[in-house]
């Protein structure tokens, strides 16, 4: 009798689980499949073929998928390799307290290609993943201008504070704020724009809002008071650079994919005004699957005309940790992080630390997360290239997520004297 | 005023085109747009961003695109860059005698490109592209077993003969072999299934059925014998070498990203069988998008197991040509392509020549044919990654094209032909 053998069945979205299948006859040929229907109703699945061996037995971390979405040996290979059905969908949880991803894994013991209503597996078993660990709470934010979701953890406390700051798409996007947060840290899932009553389009970014939620943060009885942290993505990269250089609340910050100069959007702080370097559209590209790559668009930092715009990073007083996808096609990402190490390095400081990863692309998640190449996005009417390899992708967020757990937790210890 | 000046406004569809923009500001950014409907009601278009010179021109014989569809000079990159609006689709010209296809040509101005603001249209012109020529005969043939259509040149000839082949989609394919036609060569586009009384599914290739066509198509008094040529693809291109190796008849044959073993599938010609368990189906791949890769899941040509299924092509008397993409996700083209090449040097022959292209995959089709990197084939449940990167592919395309007509004529026409 085939068994599949999953441990654990309920685990958090980030953590490891072992798939084991037996009883199958030796060496044949099997499909395991991974489906999961998103809170819209859209389905996202993943299969790799794989030869049982001689005892009948199939063990994901130890046997190499032949075929499918993956190959090679990969444990977690079925969930990184998740694709919607119908392309350009994003994978993103909304729900982050009240229910789990439920994914189904079947194992067939024929080559699978797509589904059949015919075709049943020959054994199945329903996972979740949760975004969210036992005890935490989620206390949604409106206070001042400040508008998000705080995720604090279980306990007393005091818990090192972090702002968690998404890109261009703009709403609030908690997944990531939660996860963090069930690891121990007090996160603020901070909305900048397209949410609630904030601007529905972002005309300028006003380092005062953030420092109202960094003060908000910082004066929650259960949150350290010795400085926060800061993990930001994309557009929220940019503005994290910008927090960590002239907000003193900021002791650590982790920049994703973004950029070390304020483009397209003026940046303002009290009466400081950075003028952006404009974009250039006409410098779009169309893929062969017709999504849009900016990669071009961005003006160079390292021209005459465009040096007001770049970002003193030497002025930071914590720690930054770049992390780049070297396969990012929404913007140059590594280009980017390197001139802004070089100008540490030149201004004699050494708070920078830069980790490239080849082969990654722009959304760079925590880890199991399904690589997103291209989605539709609610301003353009094509979609919009992220770009990444898949399997080099999902190791670079395995172990990028490791690394900022660690940043975090060493630089924003609570030991640390007040900057 | 702004005026896009296109010559020539009619032509076949190979022919490439001179596209000016006047009458702009110094400087001024546009956007060229190219459209295209289909005969199934389908839209293929193309965006390209260009800025005008001081003196208010865009001529794409100089000019670089700054981005869109493609980027750099590429006079006819308006029509090799175009994609449909509905992914997945293929433009394939299913009348080939009585309708061009019409492409729109329109000059935008843009102050923000892809924004959700609509262009300003300044200037539009629409050109015809012919898949044959004033004079080309379409002739349906329907005699004994063979089934498919046969296009003759205008005028008397007689006419070198060509057989034109595609491949795993089934059904006839004619806009090749009219364009063949176009350039002097009496083309037969042949079936094999999936058409008219044909069977439904290729279970087996049977080279005698390509031996009638051949024998009809030679027969017809407007070609000149005593050979023939051949053109194929994919599967098409299969069959082509299996023509080559036992058809005496056949005196020249182009082979495109083809697999030349008899893989899962008996190749059989007389009493003559080859047959390989080569395919290993655990190996397909999906990338990114879902699409899928067969490449990895065909057998190797080289290997010792496979090798009841190697077509003993050392006996072809004719010439061959192999075009190879390198970047074909559907077959190992190249690896099988090189295997034959292999072969014949081991025998002592020398009547092959292999075009390897970096960059171009699957579909490699007459020049200025849009990229096709993925569709549907009706007898795969996904769909299929043909592969291909734009603006090699285009080139491969134009190259490839000018080499096959050389070929065809250096190899079928009567001084040639009495070498053999």
């Amino acid at each position: 009798m085939v068994q599949l053998i999953v441990t654990p069945e309920t685990a958090l979205a980030d953590e490891p689980i072992c798939i084991r299948a037996t009883g199958l006859n030796p060496f044949q040929v099997v499909t395991f499949t991974a489906s999961l229907t998103d809170e819209k109703g859209k389905l996202f699945q993943s299969r790799a073929f794989y030869k049982a061996n001689e005892a009948g037995n199939v063990a994901l971390d130890q046997a190499a998928a032949l075929g499918g979405d993956y190959v090679g040996v990969h444990p977690m290979g079925l969930f990184w390799s998740l694709k919607p059905v119908n392309p350009f969908r994003r994978l993103l949880k909304q729900d982050v307290m009240n229910s789990p991803f439920y994914i189904q894994l079947d194992i067939f013991d024929s080559l699978l290609l797509e589904d059949s209503p015919k075709i049943h597996p020959k054994a199945s078993q329903m996972i979740e993943r949760w975004f969210s660990g036992p005890g935490l709470q989620r206390i949604p934010v409106r206070n001042g201008r400040v508008r998000g979701a705080f995720f604090l953890p279980p306990g007393e406390g005091p818990f090192p504070g972090v702002i968690d700051l998404f890109g261009g798409i703009g709403g609030l996007i908690e997944f990531r704020a939660s996860l963090l947060a069930s690891h121990g840290f007090g996160v603020l899932a901070l909305a900048y724009f397209a949410y609630e009553d904030l601007p529905r389009s972002l005309l300028e970014v006003d380092l005062e809002y953030f420092e109202e939620a960094a003060n908000m943060l910082l004066h929650h009885p259960q949150i350290q008071r010795s400085g926060i942290g800061v993990i930001s993505v994309c557009k929220g990269a940019e503005i994290g650079l910008a927090m960590a250089i002239h907000l003193e609340q900021v002791a650590a910050t982790i920049c994703i994919n973004g950029t070390n100069a304020v483009h397209e959007t003026p940046c303002k702080y009290r009466d400081l005004v950075i003028s952006p370097i404009p974009h250039q559209k006409e410098y779009t590209q169309i893929h062969v699957s017709g999504a849009l790559n900016f990669r071009r668009i961005k003006g160079d930092p390292r021209d005459e005309v465009n040096q007001q715009s770049v970002l003193p990073v030497e002025k930071a007083r914590g720690h930054i940790l770049f992390i780049v996808g070297e396969k990012d096609e929404c913007l140059n990402s590594k280009a980017y992080a390197e001139q802004a190490m070089e100008q540490l390095k030149s201004h004699g400081r050494s708070n920078g630390t830069l980790l490239s990863y080849p082969g990654a692309g722009h959304l760079i998640e925590p880890p199991y997360s399904p690589l997103c190449f291209a989605s539709w996005n609610p301003f353009l009417s094509r979609p919009f290239l992220w770009g990444g390899d898949i399997r080099s992708h999902a190791a670079a967020q395995e172990h990028s997520w490791r690394e900022i757990q660690k940043f975090l937790r060493c630089h924003l210890a609570p030991s640390r004297s007040k900057l | 005023m702004a005026q896009i000046i296109v010559h020539p406004k009619t032509a076949l569809v190979d022919v490439p085109l001179q596209i000016r923009v006047t009458g702009l500001l110094p400087s001024q950014l546009i956007m060229l747009q190219a459209s295209l409907t289909d005969e199934r009601g389908e839209l293929f278009q193309s965006q390209v961003f260009y800025k005008a010179d001081e003196n208010g021109e865009v001529d794409l014989e100089h000019a670089g695109a700054l981005g869109g569809d493609y980027v750099g000079i590429h006079p006819m990159g308006l029509f090799w860059s175009m994609k449909p609006k509905k992914m997945l689709s293929r433009l394939l010209k299913r009348d080939v005698i009585n309708s061009p296809f019409l492409v729109h040509l329109s000059v935008y101005d843009i102050t923000k490109p892809f924004s959700s603001s609509p262009d300003s249209l300044m200037a539009s012109e629409t050109v015809e592209r012919w898949y044959s020529t004033p004079g080309v005969q379409r002739i349906q043939l329907k005699e004994g077993r063979v089934r498919g259509a046969l296009f003759l040149p205008p005028g008397d000839g007689p006419f070198p003969g060509v057989i034109d082949l595609f491949g795993g989609i089934g059904g006839l394919v004619e806009f090749r072999a009219s364009l063949l036609a176009s350039h002097g060569f009496a083309t037969l586009a042949l079936a094999y299934f999936a058409y008219d009384d044909l069977p439904k599914n290729l279970d087996v290739i049977d080279i005698e059925y390509f031996e009638e066509a051949a024998d009809i198509l030679l027969r017809h008094p407007k070609v000149l014998g005593p050979s023939i040529g051949i053109v194929s693809v994919s599967r098409g291109a299969q069959i082509g070498m299996a023509m080559a190796t036992f058809l005496k008849q056949v005196a020249a044959t182009v082979c495109i990203n083809g697999v030349f073993l008899a893989e899962q599938i008996v190749i059989k010609y007389r009493n003559e069988k080859f047959f390989s368990f080569s395919q290993h189906l655990e190996r397909l791949r999906i990338n990114e998008l879902g699409l899928l890769a067969f490449y990895s899941a065909l057998g190797n040509p080289q290997e010792e197991a496979n090798k009841h299924g190697l077509l003993p092509v050392e006996r072809a008397e004719g010439h061959i040509l192999f075009i190879v993409g390198e970047k074909d996700y559907s077959v190992n083209s190249k690896i099988h392509a090189e295997q034959v090449m292999e072969q014949l040097r081991r025998h002592g022959k020398n009547n092959a020549t292999l075009l390897s292209y970096p960059g171009a995959g699957h579909l490699i089709e007459p020049p200025y044919s849009p990229l096709c990197v993925a569709s549907m084939n009706p007898f795969i449940p996904r769909p299929v990654l043909w592969g291909g990167e734009t603006i090699p592919h285009a080139e491969a395309q134009e190259h490839s094209w000018k080499e096959i007509l050389k070929f065809l004529r250096h190899h079928l026409t009567p001084t040639s032909i009495s070498k053999l």
